[in-house]
């Protein structure tokens, strides 16, 4: 209860101060919040979470679990090899320094403007934190726990799945919760250049038909996927890596 | 029966050579607890890693039951000092247990009949569905022996089990690797750095230089085979050997020294 009450006290306060601060506004741009809850509940009616919602995650969804398995099978590739690694890695620095964004034009040519270029944009954009930190994972999995698999005759595919993939899973975790969230900006980008249907691109048709609080609501919208979004992320990883928050615990108390 | 003959491993980096183990030979005859003790930094967990197969001597060889050592060989498990860094924290107690028998092709009953059997040896019956790292650290190397028992081997390598566990927990689990081996029949190589500990457990003690490495010394324990921590340690015979072999291991580090 009380876990509750911090994780939803700020943001009520939040958006309550939004509520009374905006209440007299008079600026066409910044609507008070009451208009624009309102138009809320008018705009996202479920035809319009089937026509637009749906197909963003669906992109979403398909771009980052693109992303995961690309990039935890290169990362692993690169990771158990020390010859890749070394020629690689610069070029991988590289790659991952261009802002993805920019991307989104370069691929448009070759991809056209349909959702294979908007799935192709956020595997691009997710796969560099899945995939550096699945080599940094892969590197540092523990040297006794390779003894042990080797002198105890673990090897092929057992080695890679029963002992250097869940060895690797919390990094892999945490370059899958920085994609997550690149995931959902690429989406929204991608939506906003050429696009007839999702998320980004209905907040950009409300901007440029002036429909102001629909836009806000959109935002706002777009908002709470995020949170939803990462919320269940935070409990699939809790479930997976049950056995490293309690490992970490239990070598905290000792 | 697992035979060490004129060992030698030497590290390179760069330009630099380093000689680790110098020219090492015993033998330990089927069924035997041979003890290895020597001064720190002696070169033991090297010797080990080789006879595990996990290193590639530089010359010379091991031979585990008649055959060459290459890689890690079928019929050797091994027990590491580092029990929190050896059991997979991402398995429970019973699939640690379960996961070299899984790669030995085993049926199924036949697996989880050696499992239950390891565990109820090693006392830990009721742990299976507990990860290793909800045990205590002595009961965690509990596993870590079930894990080796499991697997059947004719050989069982033990690198300084019990360096990193308190000393009460310590005496039983040395109990508990005499009472083990005597059951099994398995030959044991236990490598330590603590002497009482060698001479208590061994039939016989093989003392290591400091590095580079030969063999220093041997004594053969004449114990009476039914030991207990308190009686045997008060034994004058315990009190003679122990002193016999501090010596040796204090020439050793004289010797190095100089």
């Amino acid at each position: 209860m009380k876990r509750v009450a911090y994780v939803i006290g700020l943001p009520v306060v939040l958006f309550a101060a939004w509520f009374v601060l905006s209440a007299g506004s008079e600026s066409f741009y910044a609507p008070p919040l009451r208009q624009i809850l309102q138009s809320f509940g008018e705009t996202w009616t479920l035809d319009r979470l089937t026509a637009d919602v749906v197909p963003s995650l669906l992109r979403l969804l398909a771009g980052f679990a693109l992303a995961a398995v690309i990039g935890v099978a290169i990362g692993i590739t690169i990771g158990l090899n020390r010859r890749v690694r070394a020629t690689v890695e610069p070029v991988l620095e590289f790659f991952r320094a261009v802002p993805p964004p920019v991307l989104v034009p370069v691929i448009m040519l070759f991809a056209g403007i349909g959702d294979g270029m908007k799935v192709i944009v956020i595997v691009l954009g997710c796969v560099w934190p899945v995939l550096l930190n699945t080599v940094e994972g892969v590197r540092a999995v523990d040297s006794v726990q390779l003894d042990t698999a080797k002198a105890y005759g673990i090897s092929g595919p057992a080695r890679l799945g029963r002992v250097i993939l869940p060895a690797a899973s919390p990094q892999i975790a945490a370059g899958l919760r920085q994609a997550l969230s690149i995931a959902i900006i690429l989406m929204v980008i991608s939506e906003m250049f050429a696009a007839s249907n999702g998320l980004g691109f209905t907040i950009v048709q409300f901007q440029r038909s002036f429909a102001i609080p629909e836009m806000w609501s959109g935002i706002i919208l777009l908002g709470l996927l995020g949170f939803a979004l990462s919320l269940l992320f935070r409990l699939a990883e809790g479930r997976v890596l049950r056995w490293y928050h309690g490992l970490r615990e239990a070598q905290r108390r000792s | 029966m697992l035979e060490v003959s004129s060992l030698k491993k030497v590290y390179r980096s760069g330009q630099r050579e380093v000689e680790a183990l110098r020219d090492l030979s015993f033998t330990v005859d089927s069924g035997d607890l041979v003890c290895l003790v020597g001064p720190s930094g002696c070169g033991k967990t090297t010797l080990l890693r080789c006879i595990a197969g996990l290193l590639e001597p530089s010359s010379g060889t091991v031979r585990l039951d008649g055959r060459e050592v290459s890689g890690p060989p079928p019929g050797l498990a091994m027990v590491f000092q580092e029990y929190g860094r050896s059991l997979f924290p991402w398995m429970s107690v019973r699939d640690n247990v379960e996961l070299p028998l899984k790669q030995k092709k085993l049926p199924r009953e036949r697996r989880s009949a050696l499992v239950d059997e390891a565990l109820s040896a090693v006392g830990l019956a009721g742990t299976e569905t507990a990860y290793p790292w909800q045990l205590s650290g002595g009961m965690q190397q509990r596993v870590a022996i079930a894990r080796a028992v499991a697997y059947e081997p004719s050989t069982l390598l033990m690198d300084e089990p019990f360096a990193a566990v308190d000393a009460q927990t310590r005496a039983d689990l040395e109990d508990l690797v005499r009472a083990l081996w005597q059951r099994l029949k398995v030959t044991v190589l236990f490598i330590t750095h603590d002497i009482d500990e060698a001479v208590y457990l061994g039939q016989r003690v093989v003392m290591l230089s400091s590095s580079p490495t030969v063999v220093q010394d041997e004594i053969t324990v004449d114990l009476p085979a039914a030991r207990d921590q308190l009686h045997t340690r008060a034994d004058p015979r315990f009190t003679e050997m122990r002193t016999h072999v501090y010596e040796q291991i204090q020439k050793a580090k004289r010797a190095a020294a100089i």
